[in-house]
């Protein structure tokens, strides 16, 4: 191992004032033109303003409902199989409407272990979980972190507590055969 | 013996085997459905297809036996276009259940399709409505969309459990399975019915929707239903014991009785709809406890004894101590308890407690055996080998200062359990092993101290059957990691340190099935 020694114009990096005078001027400089054209000001005044992602952002999970008001979710738990972090529990049970056969009494995830991938939504064969588009949801402790189906379907955000519908209805698939 | 050759491998088979036998010795793979080794040919699912040199036309496996010479290969373009033909037919009216179907990761058709498959279907039509969900019986139900009419149940119950429920009604494409007269599918051994439908049309009421199977890991042991010891294997994860199977042996053939798929419930640790509850964590932590975890080091844990009572255990000590046993512990347990108890109390006062020996003998033909403890004739063996006499009939205890029970561990074979337990309490002092939680434990003396015992799926060793059969088991996996088998309750009597190992080193994972997956 050898020490290399780098050789540094002493005088002129130890001149430090020159560089802070012009540091000044700038954030002066922006500070105006924030004052007087507030239209191209880059930055939001969060969390009044809040930028608006694409559709396609991956935030909170949504689960998606039937026309009935039900779950769309079979409990066949792919998403819990493809999911990495290993962060969504269901527990499955045994509907009385041999329609629908298998339901989760229990559908959790910890959000915290999320790292929004996605997967669980690509492995969805029902189109039962999506990432919805919310993302700053703080909790007060980590209880607040493991979402159930109270509020992974039925939060007040989606269409007022009544659940975003599903694109995939029981009765359709049985008509077309499948 | 008879040569012929298999897929380009020349093998040598008795006279008389099939030609799909022929293949599984050869160890070649092979499509089939309807076929089971343990039943009667039927050769309705014609997907066993294979090209004999010779035979311009294709002929199924399981029905054609090997002749000499015969070249038979089930490799050919001619072999695999039948086999995803009759794929095709099979899936015909098949429903897409898979995500909520049971039989997913275990079912012959997905199998099947990826490996002969693969095809987009070219069937028009809608698929057969069938009915859903039929209530066949205490423990089994029938999906009949599912079906692909293989037959292998209705041959189980017309050549093994000999109960002829079950049949095929209507014709062609409506055709059902069903029991006459709507007669409940209610035999002692109608679970086997759900192992070997190759698809999800029969499934257990009891495993149902509880798992995925590709969530379980399956070990083999030994069943500690009966004295027939079953060779089964056992479905487990993190959580606990979720299923057994039959295991394919000389015992038991392929098969196993219902009563014996409980035992799996008699291993977890307190869940909210189990039989039993394991004497857990929660359990020894009540006042009369006597062993708490002391630490954890190189994955292994130490067992000290708290209570005063116990730490002073010294077999020599007391005058008259007494050993009450039961049929229900391995052959290596025995061997070590009952060593030390001659060593240590002279092998004095040993009681046999014995649940019904009046039907011990009883049989019904095929597996269930009227003795409920897997190792009776180990026990017996063991002291025969020591030189020791049990008496059994159990005598008042109020004249011994000492008693050892080592309680049954699949406790409701045992209906005399809770008198056992008063008569017991009467001694001056008791240790009773239990592996299930007793319902009595609460309304026990102080002076009665539980200590949880491990069950056949924590410890390895061996059961001696009632032929005297000796098979051995393995462990399967720890689930409460306070238990003892008897040969650490000796180490404990005998003054040693006790170690046992911890429950999952990977109990941060809940999903294992990610971490060792490869590529998809």
């Amino acid at each position: 191992m050898s020490v290399v020694q780098v050789k540094r114009p002493q005088l002129r990096s130890s001149w430090y004032l020159p560089a802070i005078l012009a540091g000044m001027v700038f954030t002066f400089i922006t500070m105006l033109k924030n004052l007087f054209n507030k239209k191209r000001m880059p930055t939001l005044n969060y969390p009044e303003e809040q930028y608006q992602y694409s559709p396609r952002f991956k935030g909170n999970h949504v689960l998606t409902v039937k026309k009935d008001g039900d779950l769309r979710c079979t409990a066949c738990m792919l998403c819990a199989t493809a999911c990495p972090a290993d962060c969504i529990s269901i527990l499955a049970s045994e509907d009385e409407d041999p329609k629908v056969e298998k339901f989760p009494i229990s559908y959790e995830i910890d959000i915290l272990r999320c790292v929004f991938c996605g997967f669980c939504e690509e492995a969805c064969p029902v189109d039962a979980i999506r990432m919805g588009p919310e993302w700053q949801t703080p909790g007060a402790n980590g209880d607040n972190f493991i979402y159930d189906i109270k509020q992974l379907a039925y939060r007040n955000n989606l269409n007022q507590g009544h659940g975003v519908p599903s694109v995939v209805e029981d009765e359709e698939r049985h008509e077309a055969g499948i | 013996m008879v040569k012929c050759t298999i897929n380009g491998i020349d093998i040598e088979v008795e006279a008389g085997t099939s030609v799909i036998e022929a293949f599984k010795q050869a160890g070649q793979d092979i499509a089939h459905y309807c076929w089971h080794p343990g039943l009667s040919v039927a050769g309705v699912c014609r997907l066993c297809m294979v090209e004999i040199e010779g035979n311009p036309r294709l002929q199924i496996a399981c029905n054609t036996q090997v002749a000499e010479g015969m070249k038979v290969t089930n490799q050919s373009e001619m072999v695999k276009d039948a086999v995803k033909w009759g794929l095709d037919f099979h899936l015909i009216n098949h429903p897409l259940d898979c995500p909520i179907c049971d039989q997913a990761g275990e079912c012959g058709l997905q199998d099947q399709y990826m490996h002969f498959g693969k095809y987009d279907p070219e069937m028009a039509l809608s698929k057969v409505k069938k009915h859903k969900v039929v209530d066949l019986g205490e423990r089994v139900v029938l999906d009949s969309e599912r079906c692909i009419l293989c037959s292998r149940c209705v041959r189980f119950t017309e050549e093994v459990s000999k109960s002829n429920e079950l049949g095929i009604f209507n014709r062609g494409d409506r055709s059902e399975i069903g029991t006459f007269d709507g007669m409940p599918l209610n035999n002692k051994y109608s679970v086997n019915t759900v192992d070997i439908c190759p698809v999800g049309a029969l499934t257990s009421k009891d495993f149902r929707f509880r798992q995925r199977v590709w969530f379980l890991k399956d070990k083999p042991s030994v069943c500690t239903g009966c004295s027939t010891g079953c060779n089964i294997d056992v479905y487990f994860n993190k959580d606990g014991v979720w299923r057994v199977k039959p295991h394919h042996s000389d015992v038991n053939g392929y098969w196993m009785c219902d009563e014996g798929r409980d035992i799996y419930k008699a291993v977890n640790p307190i869940t909210t709809d189990f039989v039993g509850e394991r004497e857990n964590k929660k359990a020894v932590k009540k006042p009369n406890r006597i062993l708490s975890a002391h630490s954890y080091h190189d994955g292994k844990m130490e067992f000290i004894s708290t209570a005063e009572t116990v730490s002073s255990i010294e077999l020599g000590s007391f005058s008259n101590p007494a050993l009450i046993v039961t049929g229900q512990y391995s052959n290596e347990e025995y061997d070590s308890i009952l060593g030390f108890w001659k060593s240590k109390a002279g092998g004095k006062n040993i009681f046999h407690w014995q649940n019904q020996p009046e039907q011990w003998q009883d049989f019904d033909g095929l597996l269930i055996r009227g003795d409920k403890n897997p190792n009776t004739k180990g026990l017996l063996a063991s002291l025969e080998k020591h030189g020791l006499q049990a008496q059994s009939q159990l005598p008042s205890m109020e004249g011994f200062d000492f008693v050892l029970v080592l309680g049954p561990e699949n406790q409701w074979v045992y209906d005399n359990i809770s008198q056992v337990a008063d008569q017991v309490s009467q001694a001056k002092k008791v240790i009773w092993l239990s592996a299930c939680h007793l319902e009595k434990a609460s309304q026990m003396p102080k002076h009665v101290t539980f200590v949880p015992a491990k069950t056949f799926v924590e410890k390895s060793g061996s059961f001696t059957n009632f032929e005297g059969k000796v098979q051995s088991f393995a462990m399967v996996d720890v689930f409460v990691e306070e238990a003892l088998d008897l040969q650490q309750v000796t180490q404990w009597f005998a003054g040693e340190r006790v170690t046992a190992s911890l429950a999952h080193p990977w109990q941060s994972v809940h999903n294992e099935f990610i971490h060792e997956r490869g590529e998809l």
